[in-house]
């Protein structure tokens, strides 16, 4: 311990004995380093952010029922379909058994919301409690729907924290409260969680504070008048069910739908391929850039250590001479260089958070570099480790050298 | 300063260190040197010795093989009854470390450290604790009356100080040799008595000194004096 002390201190006063040169190598840490923790905030932010939506929009499981137009040839038999309807949704729960989760959804994306002269635009959807666990929704305060609220097409509602805001002011509680919708007071039963994940100043997940939920019956009979659902979406028991519940669910619908395809059932499996394909390639070309870092950082400490090594030949001498054993004289050396290593790294980790913030304030949100713990682990790591790299090599020629021929040395 | 046992006056005292029937060659661009030849002697505990000989006469060589800096070609070097050559790099080093005290012609101070900093440098290869060795250095430094300059840089001390700085290096490791090579070399007359008198003062206290030189003057002022030419070694006569 005493001695990788001593080998902190001579690196320090090394440093110090000479200061431009050691300047000029600290830099070229620093620079590796800064450049490595802004690149791996690049990647975090970007990968981060797209990660969340993907698991926010209900994850790999999630299977969505969406209406579309039928083919040029269906089109003239389009009156033959009843469309996308409850009953679907009934009939897939009753014949696909690998569907755990079912949420059949009426959409009223022009909505308006009032309450004591505050009215406030928002997305109203009328569902069943499936969206809570399939779109991961969480109610912080008050409850779900309950079945009596379903059979009876009861005007409740379920509000985002983005309508509590608008519609209330700091303090008040919601719950149990009034809000006019479509003409008819519904009662809040429920606020839903605030969801954030910032990046930079922008909540990437402000879409899901920015609704509000009624049951699904009292949406198709008091307020769209039509059983015709804007989505259907649906949770496989398993990630390994995903594909036969998938072909299960097709079949189903179109059978529902006397044969029209004017439906289409997706997954997220397309994005997860272009997820991890767009991330295998981000990690290949971090690590080079990581890797060039890396060796130029290692070739100005080595420099440094054998210019240093070659100065101070007669001082290894007179250490040897006065008991250091080869391994001391090694471990003294490489110390050395990780000193100095480190101190570029705490100036490249400084820099690099100076660089992120200025770039967070004029990059939009989403792409600019998150500052993430990682990018603090990966900068001292690596200086740690071209320290420890480029030390070894200059730290064996010097424990190598015979003390006579070293005391000799003028 | 703990010292160690002087001679008793029952009989001789320890022996510390031998060399028998040591040799050592140097290849010298095509030709070999014989730097020393057939060299046999004892060391004990407590003697002070002088070796004398001209330069280039192989006591340079005898100090290196003395303090395991060097080895042998032929014959064997013996401390404390082990051969040498049985010991691997490591173990030298901690001989040294421990028990063998260097003093060199050209101070050999690190200009970088304090005088209290260099003092301490030989306590890292030791197993000395840290409060331990600070008491260590403080003795060191007021054995060879150095005390007031612990904070300076060999660059701010006289030749004389210097000297005596690195031998309170040599020392604050408690060795049971001191092996001084041409320590008055640099210094002028004066100080250089200075200096000869400490080595005397620290072989009272019953320290083992081995001093090489070339001067005949210095040399007379030790018991016992060996005499090297062209790396033959003889006995010399008591001052």
């Amino acid at each position: 311990m005493k001695r990788l002390f001593s080998g902190v201190i001579n690196g320090l006063g090394e440093i110090w004995g000479h200061k431009l040169r050691s300047l000029l190598t600290i830099s070229c840490v620093m620079l590796g380093v800064a450049s490595m923790v802004v690149t791996t905030g690049f990647m975090e932010g970007f990968f981060g952010t797209w990660e969340a939506s993907l698991e926010e929009a209900g994850g790999l499981e999630k299977i969505s029922g969406i209406p579309k137009a039928l083919s040029e040839r269906q089109a003239p038999f389009a009156p033959v379909s009843p469309g996308f309807t409850m009953d679907d949704a009934r009939a897939l729960q009753e014949l696909v058994p690998t569907i755990a989760v079912l949420s059949p959804e009426i959409d009223d994306s022009g909505a308006r919301l009032s309450r004591r002269g505050m009215n406030y635009s928002v997305r109203v959807q009328g569902v069943t409690n499936g969206i809570f666990e399939i779109n991961r929704y969480e109610v912080a305060s008050g409850r779900m729907f309950s079945d009596l609220d379903l059979h009876d097409h009861a005007d409740v509602i379920i509000i985002g924290s983005k309508v509590q805001e608008m519609c209330f002011k700091p303090g008040e509680t919601p719950l149990g409260q009034f809000i006019d919708y479509n003409g008819r007071p519904f009662k809040i039963i429920g606020v839903l969680q605030h969801y954030e994940r910032l990046y930079g100043t922008y909540n990437t997940l402000y879409w899901k504070n920015d609704v509000a939920f009624i049951p699904i019956t009292t949406m198709a009979s008091k307020v769209q008048r039509s059983q015709r659902l804007s989505w259907l979406n649906m949770k496989a028991s398993d990630l390994s069910l995903l594909r036969p519940t998938v072909d299960a669910a097709s079949n189903v619908v179109a059978q529902q739908h006397r044969g029209m395809i004017d439906f289409k059932v997706d997954t997220n499996a397309q994005e997860l391929a272009s997820y991890s394909k767009t991330k295998a390639s981000f990690v290949v070309g971090g690590s080079a850039i990581a890797g060039v870092s890396l060796l130029v950082s290692g070739i100005g400490i080595m420099n440094l250590m054998l210019a240093s090594i070659n100065e101070r030949v007669r001082e290894i001498g007179i250490r040897k001479a006065i008991g250091a054993t080869p391994f001391n004289i090694f471990s003294q050396f490489v110390a050395e260089a990780v000193t100095l290593s480190l101190l570029g790294g705490v100036a490249g980790v400084g820099v690099a958070v100076g660089v992120i913030h200025a770039l967070g304030t004029v990059l939009p949100p989403g792409s600019a570099p998150l500052l993430a713990p990682s990018a603090f682990i990966v900068g001292f790591a690596f200086s740690v480790t071209a320290g420890v790299l480029a030390g070894i090599y200059p730290a064996v020629q010097a424990a190598k050298l015979d003390p006579i021929e070293a005391l000799r040395y003028e | 300063m703990n010292t160690p046992a002087t001679v008793s006056p029952a009989g001789p005292a320890r022996e510390v260190l031998r060399l028998d029937r040591v040799g050592k060659r140097y290849p010298m661009g095509d030709t070999i040197v014989d730097a020393l030849v057939d060299t046999s002697f004892t060391l004990r505990e407590g003697e002070a010795v002088a070796i004398l000989g001209p330069s280039g006469s192989g006591k340079s060589t005898l100090m290196h093989l003395l303090g395991f800096l060097d080895s042998p070609t032929s014959g064997e070097v013996i401390f404390e009854g082990k051969p040498v050559a049985t010991l691997n790099e490591r173990q030298r080093a901690h001989i040294r470390a421990e028990k063998i005290g260097f003093v060199f012609q050209a101070f050999n101070l690190l200009p970088r450290l304090t005088v209290r900093a260099n003092v301490a440098l030989p306590l890292t290869y030791n197993s000395t604790t840290p409060a331990d060795a600070e008491a260590r250095v403080d003795r060191a430094l007021e054995l060879v009356g150095m005390t007031h300059r612990a904070h300076h840089k060999p660059g701010e001390l006289s030749g004389g100080q210097r000297q005596r700085v690195a031998i309170a290096r040599a020392l604050v490791n408690e060795p049971r040799i001191l092996l001084a090579d041409e320590p008055t070399g640099n210094l002028d007359t004066k100080t250089a008595a200075a200096i000869l008198d400490l080595f005397q003062e620290l072989n009272r206290l019953g320290r083992t000194i081995i001093v090489v030189t070339h001067s005949p003057e210095i040399a007379a002022r030790f018991k016992r004096q060996l005499h090297v030419l062209d790396g033959r070694v003889t006995e010399g006569g008591a001052a």
